[in-house]
């Protein structure tokens, strides 16, 4: 069966390859759309969801832990959506790792398209594409929120990165909870429309999610500890270099914004930032808006 | 009996010599004109002959026969009703013919023998000038405007009688006029102030870099960020224009009828702030016979285009050729016309439909939407502006104790600095700004020292610039050492240059 990767082949309930987490619940469907294969049953599964129009900080997060997970064995699941979910499932593809992407439309119509990349790679051997629907069912906007109670089901533990208050994502975390599942959020800033619903859900009682390494050890995986993440601000940089990147973060600024906190002269801060940009530093996501290169 | 008088047409801004000839012989009485008219110039007719017999005059039944020549240049307009009322005099012994020799003239008739002004009294007066003739009778109205012209007198009159009194005297009793002077009019005072903007020094800064090298400039940013408060500000910081444009300029404003009353002569850049709601014809000049639309009415100076996205596709896309060859060829039926349109395209717009992208945290626009907004310019408009900026409202506290930047004033000495430093470098050429330099003249003038030009390589390999985004960044690099007074580009002016660089489509990604 697993030959044949372009055509979808069917898992119906009474089938032994049905996943046994969702034979639980009954809002389960009856028959599933695969192309790929399906989550490994003895391995643990991660599912990491959140905003479509997210932050830099958001992205930059979702591509973290979902490679971290990936680097550790951990499949990663999320809805392939643009924003987290496709940033999740990039950084366990770059790991090496597993992912699968439940659609909320027919598995052969790659949605969003400009995941198309990441949609093959899932298909071709770094995991698989599941749907509910038939080949051919367009993404209609309803089907969307009902595919995330197999996006809960199929984990072991939930991540919401980034989520406003009644999205989506806080959806998924629902079924989650009805499920009986582990519910991990991303703590953001009090008063950041995209943190909202994560702050609310550690609020109720959601699990912290502080580092991939947490997450790791709340499924039962000694993870060592990486370092990378803090080696940028190990680097060397001159005086005005190093004032202007201290006041930058993931969440990008203006020059204005810039030129506020460091009063140096705009001409002064141009120069540094192209230094810095060239250095591979600081990237420029949008036009005159500066944050620092990933971590 | 034959009688003949000069006058002018207008074509696009330029004056064309018309020649109107009557003539009065025996036959059935009947009044015809010829010479392709426009039934604005045939309804003279009727005005002319009301106003002859109301100023008191009586004229024998006669065949009467206007032609107005060239007779195949389609005339417009009513400004024929004078000298037709002149060569009818002429014609019917009033007048002795010699006495219209020499004489240009131009106005419209009352029916009680007024004379009221008319538009594009400038181009007529430089056609008079052109075809040498001493003597130019206009109306009292548009007198004023006539001011400073060398080499001609300019006589106004208000009714029919009082041309018939001057006529009476000696040569038109030019020699008792005083040759016009030209009036020494104060400088328009501006309201606004570039000091009013508190914050945004990286917009000013490039305001101010756009203005020195004339650079098209697009200010992108959120509601209330003071966009339009800065672009509103610009003309305030451009030097006076200098005589020559200052009277092209009038030129076209008078064509535009747009002179008159207390302005009698555009001394100061004009700016231009059409509403997005702009069709294509009111941009580029418009109407059976064209007259100057907002890009000729913003030559030599700003044409201010606010909510960039919200103007119709065509409307942007009819100012790529004007942007590239600083005028616009429009043809109607009636011929073709050519309009100067050598203007700095100034423009707004908000980064999203919203307002608020980046910031995720008020901004919920898909990725689509932001792409769609940014997608209504089309990538050769974009690719049109040299400098860009960004910017994002400034919270109320942070401004409290800021104290005011350069005024006006200062920078428009620095401004008018830069454009004696590039009007030095580019003498004998047809350049006039740095951000006019061709690819090729980009590389003869706008030298780089080694760091600079190491810098500008690095920069091309690792941003992915295109040719002529990188001879964007080297023109605008060059306004900014000119600001600095320094000879070569410096490592410093390119990092700036690249910073303002206008948009790739990448980065809304």
């Amino acid at each position: 069966m697993m030959e044949q990767r372009d055509r979808a082949w069917i898992c119906k309930r009474e089938d032994r390859q049905y996943p046994k987490k969702l034979q639980y619940y009954d809002s389960m469907p009856e028959v599933l759309y695969i192309r790929g294969e399906l989550p490994e049953p003895d391995k643990p599964v991660v599912a990491i969801v959140g905003a479509r129009a997210c932050s830099r900080y958001g992205e930059h997060q979702a591509y973290r832990f979902g490679k971290i997970l990936g680097e550790n064995g951990v499949q990663v699941i999320s809805g392939l959506a643009r924003g987290v979910d496709g940033m999740a499932h990039r950084g366990a593809l770059d790991a090496g790792g597993k992912t699968f992407a439940v659609m909320g439309c027919g598995g052969d119509i790659c949605y969003p398209p400009e995941h198309r990349e990441l949609y093959e790679r899932m298909k071709e051997g770094d995991g698989g594409i599941l749907s509910e629907f038939p080949d051919g069912t367009p993404p209609y906007g309803r089907n969307f929120p009902r595919r995330n109670r197999i996006i809960s089901g199929l984990a072991d533990l939930v991540l919401v990165i980034e989520a406003r208050t009644r999205s989506g994502s806080l959806i998924t975390a629902g079924y989650a909870l009805e499920q009986g599942k582990t519910v991990y959020a991303l703590p953001g800033r009090v008063g950041d429309a995209l943190s909202e619903g994560c702050n609310q859900l550690i609020a109720d009682g959601a699990g912290i999610a502080c580092s991939p390494e947490m997450l790791l050890e709340e499924i039962g995986i000694r993870a060592e500890r990486k370092v990378n993440f803090r080696q940028n601000s190990k680097i060397r940089l001159a005086s005005q270099e190093e004032m202007v990147y201290s006041c930058l973060d993931f969440q990008p600024k203006n020059i204005e914004d810039i030129y506020q906190e460091t009063r140096l002269d705009t001409r002064v801060i141009a120069e540094v930032l192209l230094k810095l940009e060239l250095d591979g530093l600081v990237t420029e996501p949008v036009k005159n808006y500066y944050a620092r290169a990933g971590g | 009996m034959y009688s003949s008088v000069l006058s002018a047409t207008i074509s696009g801004v330029e004056g064309v010599p018309v020649l109107v000839e009557a003539d009065v012989s025996g036959g059935l009485p009947v009044f015809s004109m010829v010479g392709y008219l426009s039934s604005r110039v045939r309804e003279a007719q009727e005005r002319v002959w009301t106003a002859l017999r109301n100023t008191g005059l009586t004229f024998p039944p006669k065949r009467i026969t206007v032609n107005l020549s060239p007779a195949d240049i389609r005339k417009e307009g009513t400004r024929f009703d004078l000298p037709i009322a002149a060569a009818l005099l002429g014609a019917f012994g009033y007048l002795e013919h010699e006495k219209l020799q020499g004489v240009c003239m131009a106005g419209e008739l009352g029916l009680n023998g007024e004379i009221k002004g008319v538009r594009g009294i400038l181009p007529i007066v430089d056609t008079a000038v052109k075809n040498r003739c001493p003597l130019c009778i206009v109306p009292s109205a548009n007198l004023a405007e006539t001011a400073g012209f060398c080499g001609i007198k300019v006589l106004g009159v208000s009714s029919l009688e009082e041309f018939l009194e001057l006529a009476k005297l000696e040569d038109w009793g030019a020699s008792l006029v005083s040759e016009p002077e030209s009036k020494e009019e104060k400088d328009e005072e501006y309201q606004d102030d570039f000091s009013d903007i508190l914050g945004q020094e990286a917009a000013k800064r490039a305001a101010v870099i756009a203005a020195a090298g004339f650079h098209n400039i697009l200010f992108i940013g959120t509601k209330g960020a003071g966009k339009t408060m800065i672009a509103t500000r610009l003309p305030t910081i451009f030097p006076e224009l200098d005589r020559e444009d200052s009277m092209e300029l009038s030129r076209i404003y008078s064509v535009a009828g747009l002179l008159g009353g207390e302005r009698t002569r555009i001394r100061t850049r004009p700016f231009r702030s059409p509403h997005h709601t702009a069709t294509a014809k009111a941009l580029a000049g418009g109407g059976a016979y064209p007259t100057p639309g907002e890009i000729t009415l913003a030559h030599k100076g700003i044409l201010f285009l606010d909510e960039l996205p919200e103007f119709s596709r065509s409307a942007l896309e009819i100012l790529r050729q004007p942007l590239e060859q600083r005028k616009i060829f429009i043809s109607r039926v009636h011929g073709n016309y050519e309009f100067p349109a050598d203007f700095l395209l100034a423009a707004a717009m908000n980064p999203c439909p919203c307002g608020y992208y980046p910031d995720r945290n008020r901004c919920a626009c898909t990725r689509h939407q932001v792409e769609n907004y940014l997608g209504k310019i089309s990538g050769p408009l974009l690719d049109r502006f040299d400098i860009c900026t960004e910017m994002r409202e400034v919270p109320g506290e942070k401004l409290k104790h800021r104290s005011a930047g350069k005024t006006s004033e200062e920078i428009r000495r620095e401004v008018l600095r830069v454009h004696e430093i590039q009007k030095e470098r580019y003498k004998g050429t047809e350049i006039t700004f740095n951000s006019r330099l061709s690819g090729k003249e980009t590389e003869k003038f706008c030298i780089t020292d080694k760091n600079a030009g190491r810098l500008l390589g690095k920069v091309y390999e690792k941003l992915g610039l295109s040719v002529r985004g990188y001879y964007k960044i080297l023109k605008t690099a060059r306004t900014i050492a000119d600001l600095e007074g320094s000879e070569k580009i410096r490592e410093n002016h390119i990092s700036e240059a690249v910073c303002y660089r206008s948009i790739d489509k990448k980065y809304w990604k």
